[in-house]
């Protein structure tokens, strides 16, 4: 079912090229999407009209399949259904404490002060930011701050969470520890967008991929499909995935039928390293890789 | 941590800061806190100084440091500029100039005596808050007592932009100072120049792009949040009066 999409959207910006040049996007319910591109893409843009921060020049978005509002109730509706996690987690936390500044979301949704104190207790356990429910901003470290800006989003429940380059700066426990949080996130109903030009993030996280260029989406389908394509991958200056450029190696090499399913992770290369190694030493092993 | 980029803000406001909202009284009402530094600040006031000035000076830091473990070293941080200034001050009421020349005034050390004490007592129970009660909770507690809501929210955006205006100066200057921007007195000063010019379009942006957020999450022009309330301790607030209580028989009937 989509949830969200946006058809022929073109925007530029004050005295600039087009930034954003008929551009169409579908976000599916439950379904990964990772908005792929390189700096300077225009990926911050589309997201700023995924909920109605920016206004499209021509073109048009689409929530549950009706054409959006941009008047005040719109917009409203709109954001109670889409949420979105900036960059920067500085440019989000305004209050004095964590709670506050998680808080802030579900009283505009209109709950009562009760209602929002259960909201802010739940979102920051589901996030393991509990402990830090008191602490100021500017006590936080980069990866608190960033979830706390996700939290703030979180805490109103919406349908669709857009994430603007989420994971850029954490390092990798603070990534895997995002990752697995976002996906619990998921299966309490939450559908995840994120903006990225980490090809690899998208590849390994990211069940569809909209790869970014010239100002729209050059392809959008199933992340290993899409990344696979070197003639639209150089169009949008990106590199293959490590993981999958090594299965598609091993694939070309016959080390992996043409049936088997590709490999997505780094445990998935080791079995196909395994593999390998018993077919050169001539023992027959069960092939787990299918 | 109060640094970005790995600078560190290293000026007194940051240590207060850090220590209001670590220590261990930092759950405890604001009404106790409030009533037990304000309240001693009047007896400090208006106590004759001996013995209440030294009594309240002891309780007051007592409490800071034993009761709410504020570290001595925050402490004194924040105590050596004001009893700088206190100490000259002081050491000017010893002396007169009369038509004799400078010479020592009569009553003199008693004066100063009396002020030193009393501006102790007054500095340990405003220090006492300052590092047991967080700005956000002070400001709060004005909105209790009916300061306007557009008021106490300014102050709060204040304060909290204040750590990332100087956070931003303190990475820019130590960028400057990486590129030679320091050598000598003139170039240091253009630098500071520069580096003033160019807070302020960075804090419009990043105003601009806090109200995309705060957008984001329905903001429709005004800004609600939970305020978190400590439970008032009636022991705790009794406690309070009765050392009150107890200074201010010690003040009246020993001096």
């Amino acid at each position: 079912m989509t949830l969200l999409e946006a058809r022929g959207l073109t925007y530029s910006y004050p005295g600039e090229v087009l930034a954003l040049n008929s551009l169409s996007l579908k976000v599916t319910r439950g379904r990964r999407l990772a908005i792929l591109g390189p700096n300077g893409a225009g990926k911050t843009t589309l997201l700023l009209h995924l909920n109605g921060t920016l206004r499209p020049g021509s073109g048009q978005v689409f929530l549950d399949g009706a054409a959006v509002s941009y008047s005040r109730a719109g917009l409203s509706a709109w954001r109670r259904k889409v949420g979105l996690v900036l960059q920067d987690a500085e440019d989000q936390l305004f209050a004095a404490s964590v709670a506050e500044d998680v808080s802030f979301g579900p009283l505009n949704l209109g709950l009562s002060e009760q209602e929002a104190h259960l909201r802010v207790e739940e979102t920051l356990a589901a996030l393991n930011i509990a402990g830090l429910a008191e602490r100021p901003p500017h006590m936080l470290s980069f990866g608190q701050k960033k979830r706390v800006a996700i939290a703030g989003a979180v805490a109103m429940r919406p349908d669709v969470l857009l994430m603007d380059e989420p994971t850029a700066g954490l390092d990798e426990h603070g990534t895997a520890h995002l990752l697995a949080t976002l996906e619990k996130l998921e299966e309490a109903g939450t559908t995840l967008v994120f903006a990225t030009h980490d090809v690899d993030l998208a590849y390994s996280f990211a069940d569809e991929v909209a790869l970014f260029g010239d100002g729209k989406v050059l392809a959008q389908g199933e992340a290993a499909h899409v990344l696979s394509d070197w003639t639209l991958l150089k169009q949008s200056r990106l590199k293959i995935p490590l993981i999958l450029g090594l299965g598609l190696k091993a694939r070309a090499c016959g080390l992996l039928s043409n049936e088997a399913a590709l490999p997505r992770s780094r445990r998935d290369i080791e079995i196909l390293l395994e593999q390998a190694a018993a077919v050169i030493e001539g023992r027959s092993v069960p092939m787990r890789l299918k | 941590m109060l640094s970005a980029g790995g600078i560190q803000v290293r000026t007194v406001m940051p240590i207060a800061d850090r220590v209001a909202n670590l220590n261990r009284w930092r759950r405890k009402s604001l009404i106790e806190k409030a009533t037990l530094a304000l309240g001693m600040l009047a007896l400090a006031l208006l106590l004759p100084p001996f013995p209440a000035a030294p009594v309240i000076a002891a309780i007051m830091t007592g409490a800071a440091l034993i009761g709410a473990r504020a570290p001595a070293k925050a402490w004194l941080a924040l105590a050596a500029a004001p009893l700088g200034f206190l100490f000259a001050g002081a050491a000017v009421l010893t002396v007169q100039i009369d038509a004799g020349g400078l010479s020592l005034a009569p009553n003199g050390f008693a004066v100063a005596a009396a002020l030193i004490a009393r501006s102790i007592a007054g500095l340990t129970c405003l220090l006492f808050l300052a590092l047991t009660t967080p700005v956000t909770d002070l400001v709060a507690g004005l909105r209790r007592l009916g300061l306007p809501v557009e008021v106490t929210e300014v102050a709060l955006l204040t304060y909290r932009f204040l750590f990332l205006l100087a956070d931003t100066a303190m990475a820019m200057d130590a960028a400057q100072a990486a590129r030679l921007g320091h050598d000598g007195f003139e170039r240091r000063l253009r630098s500071l120049g520069l580096l003033a010019a160019n807070l302020l379009p960075r804090a419009m942006d990043r105003a601009r792009r806090m109200e995309i957020g705060l957008a984001a999450r329905g903001w429709e022009g005004e800004m609600r949040v939970l305020p978190q309330q400590a439970k008032l301790s009636v022991i705790g607030l009794t406690a309070v009066l009765a050392v009150e209580a107890a200074t201010a028989a010690i003040g009246v009937f020993l001096s």
